[in-house]
């Protein structure tokens, strides 16, 4: 027999409340009141500072506060303070699957996008009925010349077992990197077993595998592997480190990846947090952003440099041929997803 | 005059608020079903402790946390003895100094200690390139990612540990009962199995206890030094959580506390039986 459980809500959410006592202040009070975001730590807390709140919230009379912490942290606590009439944020960045997740679980509010006066240059697939989307970016094909003479041009040339263990993939991108396995082996968003075949292939080959993103570009510049799947931002950032390597957009759509942030149910500041989503979608911001983390602005006034645009952008029609995950699926596989890669993949 | 509850109590309800409250409501989770809108669902099942003992992925990773927290422990107990014999004995006026360097691993944290290791260890790493260079291999080692490079990283965090606890316990014991072993005709290896071993008993127990519950519980060195193939009890209790399946993160989380109580309580036990005779 199950029943829902308030006990443990209250009991988690009490914690919450404790934590979000002790959150840094990254402004002193003002006077339109205090906008509290949840948000990952790093260069991203770092950005949304410099890029959004101080030139455009903080400068009008608000108080910004940032609750970093891991979007799983977040998730949990967000889950935790529920059934609360009062929760402790305003606004949480999270990825698109992660958004969706939170809008299944009912601890989201729907999206006034009336109430935004942005929101009329958001670009369509950005405007989702529970999040807004903040940057994007494609999940395409990398490679370093020197190792891999010849061009690969979809995920099926990077998750080709005979390139044995010139390819890598990552650890902690198990979701995306089973969706793209499951593209380049004729698979579906919503059907990922003909991917895992292929993974599996890849591995008795000698695919490598390593922990985290930075790992992944220590072995692409130390040599150690040739080829693998990344964001296209993120290659930006490590061909700017000086690591030899290339970008292509695949021929199956590479895999969009949206950033974008919600607005849970019971926050605090429902004023201030549609302020601060429509900072994060004026022009300035988005513009600052393209430049500073080398992700794609989600509104159409931004104007990127030509010259930028040619590394982090996608022309039109690879744009139109951006495949989205399937959030539904990975959500309610999720467990069992990364019970496979870690036992039968990993282990 | 300060009653003993007095004195105890404010211990008690920090540990008991601090310690005891939220394992027992992690306890309650193990028991519960994983549910992806709701984080879990409350129920009363064997379930998750069934799935861990039932698969052999989960019983290799608690068997590799054994094996691994184990061989930890001895090569601490076989280089720390030696060194805080040394420590303890010595007359030197840099005795301080020596203390120090040996506490000096301990004054940068975990995860920036394996990254040091990362960079010695790594296929263009300083060990490799030093090799390469002199012409004794031709091909990176691999050294990273696998068990040895976890236990030179866990043995280095741990070695202070055994060294100070070690070091403390034989500084207690008698110079006297050593010299009157030697003038009774034992040798040394003698004086240290008949005299110094049992006498500092307590140090070796305190230290093994102390290097094997870090060792179980290791979590930046397997991580950062293991990779993702590699995977012991700490990393597999964060993992769950990272993947909101609170309930088998709860019950992982409890067969490596039950399994690190109950293999130290024994060898407490048996290693004193052992001696005592």
């Amino acid at each position: 027999m199950t029943r829902s459980k308030s006990r443990r809500e209250v009991l988690l959410g009490a914690a919450a409340l404790a934590g979000a006592a002790s959150l840094p202040r990254v402004a002193s009070a003002q006077a339109k009141g205090r906008i509290v975001v949840g948000t990952w730590g790093g260069d991203y807390a770092r950005l949304l500072n410099k890029n959004i709140e101080a030139p455009l919230l903080i400068k009008d009379g608000w108080e910004v506060v940032q609750d970093q912490a891991g979007d799983p942290e977040r998730r949990s606590k967000m889950l935790a303070e529920m059934r609360l009439p009062r929760g402790t944020t305003d606004v949480q960045g999270l990825s698109a699957i992660n958004m969706f997740q939170m809008h299944d679980a009912g601890s989201v509010l729907p999206i006034d996008y009336g109430k935004l006066k942005n929101a009329g240059h958001l670009l369509p697939a950005m405007k989702y009925p529970y999040g807004v989307g903040h940057i994007y970016s494609g999940k395409v094909g990398v490679y370093n010349p020197k190792i891999i003479t010849t061009a690969p041009v979809s995920y099926k040339d990077v998750f080709d077992p005979k390139q044995g263990n010139k390819v890598g993939i990552i650890d902690i991108q198990y979701q995306y990197t089973m969706v793209c396995a499951a593209l380049a082996a004729g698979g579906k968003v919503d059907d990922l077993e003909p991917g895992k075949k292929l993974l599996l292939e890849c591995k008795k080959a000698g695919m490598r595998i390593y922990p985290t993103n930075e790992a992944f570009a220590q072995g692409l510049k130390s040599e150690e592997f040739g080829l693998g799947v990344m964001w296209k931002a993120r290659v930006v950032q490590w061909q700017n480190a000086g690591i030899s390597v290339t970008s292509m957009t695949p021929t199956e759509g590479a895999l969009a990846y949206v950033s974008g942030f919600v607005i849970p149910k019971n926050s605090p500041n429902k004023e201030g947090a549609y302020a601060y989503l429509d900072a994060m979608l004026d022009k300035s911001a988005q513009e600052a952003f393209a430049v500073d983390m080398g992700y794609n602005p989600t509104v159409s006034n931004a104007v990127v440099a030509p010259d930028l645009n040619k590394r982090i952008g996608f022309t039109s029609d690879e744009i139109k041929n951006l495949v989205d995950l399937d959030y539904n699926y990975l959500n309610k596989n999720d467990v069992a997803l990364k019970e496979w890669w870690d036992k039968e993949l990993k282990g | 005059m300060l009653s003993a509850t007095t004195l105890v109590g404010p211990a008690t309800v920090f540990v008991a608020a601090g310690l005891l409250v939220p394992l027992a409501i992690l306890f309650r989770y193990s028991f519960d079903k994983v549910d992806a809108r709701r984080i879990m669902i409350e129920t009363f099942s064997f379930d998750n402790y069934v799935k861990f003992f039932s698969d052999p992925y989960y019983t290799g990773v608690l068997a590799t946390t054994l094996r691994v927290a184990a061989l930890c422990t001895v090569v601490c107990l076989a280089m720390g003895l030696p060194l805080a014999y040394v420590l303890a004995r010595t007359q030197s006026r840099f005795k301080n100094v020596l203390l120090m360097l040996v506490v000096l691993p301990l004054f940068v944290g975990n995860a920036v200690r394996a990254a040091g290791w990362m960079t010695l260890f790594g296929s263009k790493g300083f060990l490799n390139v030093t090799l390469m260079q002199l012409g004794i291999i031709t091909q990176p080692l691999q050294i990273m990612f696998t068990e040895g490079a976890v236990m030179a990283g866990i043995i280095a965090v741990n070695l202070p540990y055994m060294v100070l606890t070690l070091q403390s316990v034989i500084e207690g014991i008698n110079r006297n009962v050593e010299e009157a072993a030697f003038s009774l005709g034992a040798g040394p290896a003698t004086m240290f199995r008949r005299v110094l071993l049992p006498l500092s008993l307590p140090g070796i127990l305190a230290g093994t206890i102390l290097t094997f519950i870090l060792g179980m519980n290791a979590y930046a060195t397997p991580v950062l030094l293991g990779g993702p193939k590699f995977k012991m009890m700490g990393p597999l209790v964060y993992g769950q959580f990272q993947l909101n399946n609170w309930p088998f993160g709860a019950s992982v989380a409890f067969v490596l506390m039950t399994a690190t109580l109950t293999l130290t309580a024994t060898a407490n036990i048996l290693i004193q039986r052992r001696f005592r005779r």
